[in-house]
């Protein structure tokens, strides 16, 4: 291999060009170094820089936080670190996607190393500055995936509610807790009254919206600690903790009332809709396991079905089903 | 790596002169980390004495573990160095005491998730550069370090290190619990470095007991 001397100019040279943010400041926050990537992209040549003091030439900097940042390396003599996590950017510097966009400014991970003297002081700082622009959108990118499949593992896609299976976990992690501490937990299962035939004269366009309607009406009418949940078809479960049968009752009633009182406005047509309410509540010595809670619920509003329908009935217990 | 150090790593545990060498290194270092702390947060920072141990790969999460108890609200931050010695640096924080931090450090009051995780990252930087910087310097050594990076949020500490999914078959493990006075705030920090900065140690170990 040749052999090239060293060269202290080349070195500067490259620090000079190297696509990454340098710049050097002393203890007055005096600019001593400001490489090319600096100069071109705060459109500030290093003879207006240098010399001058850093906050002065760049009045946008957030001077408390950055001084800290730096007084602190002078004060430690270690090594800082900035992320564009948490700050997306230390100075406002046009980013690489013109064309593209999706970020305002390039987006910064800064580091902030100690140069020190002779006799051991920090004299100086040097901040390297990194363009993550591109490692920060494929960030955010994955980021709002992972939100979004999160949202769609847990929500029915037709009504915002809860879909079946988080409901499903959901009550099981309430009876857990029923059965271990005794708080109360009770459960009721809705379903539209003659939601066939709806679907028959009116069309399947009116029937998602007159289920998007029962929902946000049962949804309006539930406090902050219910979960309600779309079961399948016309078919929707409420879990009520720290909730007896009574209470239960009123909620169901509640419920009832506000989808049956005002016909659902749906293209152009006023259709009247009802649900048939069935409520059970849990209890230790009958019940084993969650799916006994559903049983029962379920078994109610099969009673409200064939009491003629609107109504709401709660789960009595019947010799044959009080085995859980 | 050179010869010495891959005979040095055969026997992996220090001797007792070794030991007490190393920790005495570690006491100086810990020192200096407690005053830089100390100095960015303008408050008395107590120290534990450091255990500093040869653990084998099963050891490690098992020790971290018993640091800890059973904590299952924790933060870690992770910092790689690198030159001289090569290694990791955990810090490990309690979700309470985290927030106690950003007070401390002069953020305002509004509980803000970044914020948080920006103290978490600033703290455990001049931790890890205090300490071994501290040490870097009795071992006359050099060592350059990577920007912290929050490693894990809001688990158990079980799941900090999967046993199969590690390079390294023994470390050398450094626990340090610091308390910032009066404040409920106190986090774990694990210094681990792999087999072949072991051998380094242990040379620099014996150049300073040669030396007294």
């Amino acid at each position: 291999m040749p052999h090239v001397p060293y060269n202290p100019k080349l070195l500067s040279a490259i620090v000079d060009r190297i696509n990454v943010g340098v710049f050097v400041v002393d203890r007055d926050m005096h600019v001593l170094v400001w490489n090319y990537f600096m100069e071109s992209h705060s459109g500030r040549p290093a003879e207006k820089v240098v010399g001058h003091d850093l906050f002065e030439a760049f009045p946008e900097l957030p001077k408390k936080w950055l001084e800290r940042k730096i007084r602190s390396v002078f004060i430690l003599r270690n090594f800082a670190f900035t992320s564009w996590e948490h700050r997306p950017y230390l100075f406002r510097f046009r980013h690489n996607r013109p064309i593209t966009g999706g970020a305002d400014y390039m987006h910064q991970s800064c580091t902030f190393q100690p140069i020190l003297a002779q006799n051991g002081e920090v004299e100086a700082v040097c901040v390297s500055i990194f363009d993550v622009t591109d490692t920060s959108m494929y960030h955010n990118r994955l980021q709002a995936t992972l939100a979004e499949l999160r949202e769609m593992s847990f929500c029915d896609e037709l009504t915002g509610l809860f879909n079946r299976r988080h409901i499903e976990h959901h009550l099981q992690r309430e009876f857990h807790r029923f059965k271990r501490y005794g708080s109360a937990l009770s459960l009721l299962m809705f379903d539209v009254d003659e939601f066939k035939a709806i679907n028959d004269i009116h069309g399947h366009l009116v029937g998602d919206e007159i289920l998007r309607e029962v929902a946000k009406r049962a949804q309006s009418c539930v406090r902050g600690t219910d979960f309600v949940g779309r079961y399948g078809g016309e078919e929707f479960v409420v879990v009520l903790t720290n909730t007896r049968c009574k209470g239960a009752m009123v909620l169901a009633e509640r419920i009832r009332v506000a989808i049956g009182s005002t016909p659902v406005e749906c293209d152009q047509a006023k259709v009247p809709v009802t649900v048939s309410v069935g409520v059970a509540e849990a209890e230790a010595a009958a019940m084993q396991r969650h799916e006994a809670l559903i049983q029962c619920a379920d078994t109610a509003l099969y009673e409200s079905k064939r009491a003629g329908k609107n109504c709401v009935t709660i789960y009595d217990e019947h010799p044959n089903a009080a085995n859980g | 790596m050179n010869s010495t150090a891959t005979n040095l790593v055969e026997t992996y545990q220090f001797d007792d002169d070794e030991q007490d060498a190393l920790r005495e290194v570690v006491n100086i270092a810990m020192g200096r980390a407690g005053a830089s702390l100390a100095q960015i947060l303008d408050t008395f920072v107590r120290l534990s004495v450091p255990f500093v141990h040869i653990a084998g790969v099963t050891e490690v999460s098992g020790a971290i573990g018993d640091m800890l108890g059973q904590e299952t609200n924790v933060i870690a931050v992770r910092q790689a160095f690198y030159n001289s010695l090569r290694g990791e640096a955990i810090i490990i924080f309690d979700r309470k005491g985290s927030r106690a931090l950003a007070g401390l450090m002069g953020y305002d009051k509004r509980t803000d998730g970044y914020i948080e995780q920006e103290v978490l990252l600033d703290v455990s930087n001049v931790l890890v550069g205090a300490c071994l910087g501290g040490i870097a310097d009795q071992f006359d050594m050099q060592l350059s370090y990577y920007a912290p990076a929050i490693m894990f949020e809001g688990g158990s500490v079980d799941d900090l290190l999967k046993e199969d999914r590690v390079p390294w078959t023994h470390a050398l493990l450094l626990e340090i619990e610091f308390e910032v006075e009066g404040s409920g705030i106190n986090c774990h920090m694990v210094i681990l470095t792999p087999e072949e900065s072991i051998g380094l140690i242990r040379e620099q170990l014996h150049t300073i007991l040669e030396s007294i």
